[in-house]
């Protein structure tokens, strides 16, 4: 078949598959008022008064420690896991215990890391996982 | 003579999408707007296939990716730039691999059909291939590591966020065709003053505005 009838199908096939995932991102868009942290279910205020506050940049962010939030959640030998943070919108990313301890949770449950790309920062995080 | 031509093409198109990447692109994430498939379907696509038409050599498109990702990596503002840089160069790349893998360099006049359809297929697959780049080569650079599992995961809303950068696209690609028919030459004597002019206000523009944040 010509490229020039090729290309028209190509593109038709790519809306298609743009449109069918746009939907489907849509439809499993996840809504919860808790934060799922080693098992457990959190409201943000009451995982803000269990663990430490952190700031970083000279208080630019603020929030409370992930370090702390885990060992406080029941983690043991901490160093040994890794750690799965999971937004709303399916954006999820896995760090280190050592990230963890430069990281920071803020009270719109967004994760920063002070040693980490921007990449690091899931917005609306609903789940923690330890792994 | 030819060859210096094309480097000052790849460096004045480079400049001008890291310009535009830096200053436009870091307005757009302030309001919150979709700035890289804004980004990607209007500047990269627009810039790259404008000066494939007109230059009709593969390899540029993979120099003005560099030139612009080595801009953003200047302007370490808006978003994350370590990922704008690398997603950058990643879409110059692909461009290029896929303008020259699918022969879709155009001898014949085009019907707008298949300019359309050359903008959803080039802004959707360079849109989504530098967003998976990206998404794989940041966590390596870092110390946190790359796990699959994660790009797995994410896959359905990359392949929903290049909608807009296909539809955008839409419209670029027949716009820098008639653009094109226009024919605009610029004559040999200010071809290099006016490229190398073009170019260094745009690095000197993104270093002071880098200045001046910080």
């Amino acid at each position: 078949m010509e490229k020039d009838r090729l290309l028209p199908i190509f593109a038709l096939l790519i809306l298609l598959i743009g449109s069918a995932s746009s939907i489907y991102v849509y439809a499993t868009q996840a809504t919860t008022n808790t934060l799922l942290v080693n098992g457990q279910h959190y409201t943000i205020n009451q995982i803000f008064s269990l663990a430490k506050p952190r700031s970083f940049n000279e208080s630019q962010y603020s929030g409370i420690a992930l370090d702390d939030l885990m060992l406080k959640t029941g983690v043991s030998q901490p160093e040994q896991h890794k750690y799965t943070l999971k937004g709303a919108d399916g954006y999820e990313k896995t760090v280190t215990w050592e990230n963890m301890k430069n990281g920071l949770l803020t009270k719109d449950s967004e994760s920063i890391f002070s040693n980490l790309p921007k990449a690091f920062r899931v917005k609306d995080i609903i789940t923690i996982e330890v792994k | 003579m030819k060859n210096m031509k094309f480097i000052a093409g790849i460096i004045v198109f480079g400049s001008l999408w890291g310009f535009a990447e830096c200053i436009i692109g870091s307005l757009m994430r302030d309001v919150n707007l979709p700035a890289g498939a804004i980004m990607t379907g209007i500047f990269a696509i627009g810039l790259m296939t404008f000066s494939r038409v007109s230059f009709r050599q593969p390899g540029m498109q993979i120099g003005m990716g560099l030139v612009a990702g080595a801009l953003r990596l200047f302007n370490p503002f808006g978003g994350c730039f370590i990922c704008s840089a690398i997603a950058i160069m990643a879409e110059g790349l692909l461009f290029d691999l896929i303008w020259t893998g699918f022969s879709l360099d155009l001898k014949k006049p085009q019907t707008l059909t298949i300019q359309a359809s050359l903008g959803i297929c080039s802004a959707y697959m360079v849109y989504v291939g530098g967003y998976i780049v990206t998404q794989i080569l940041t966590p390596l650079f870092s110390s946190a590591g790359f796990y699959i599992e994660n790009l797995i995961v994410f896959i359905p809303q990359m392949l929903a966020s290049g909608l807009l950068a296909a539809l955008i696209g839409v419209v670029t690609v027949p716009a820098v065709f008639t653009l094109k028919k226009l024919d605009i030459t610029v004559k040999d004597r200010v071809y290099y003053p006016v490229t190398m002019g073009l170019s260094a206000l745009c690095w000197i523009i993104v270093i002071t505005s880098t200045i001046l944040s910080v």
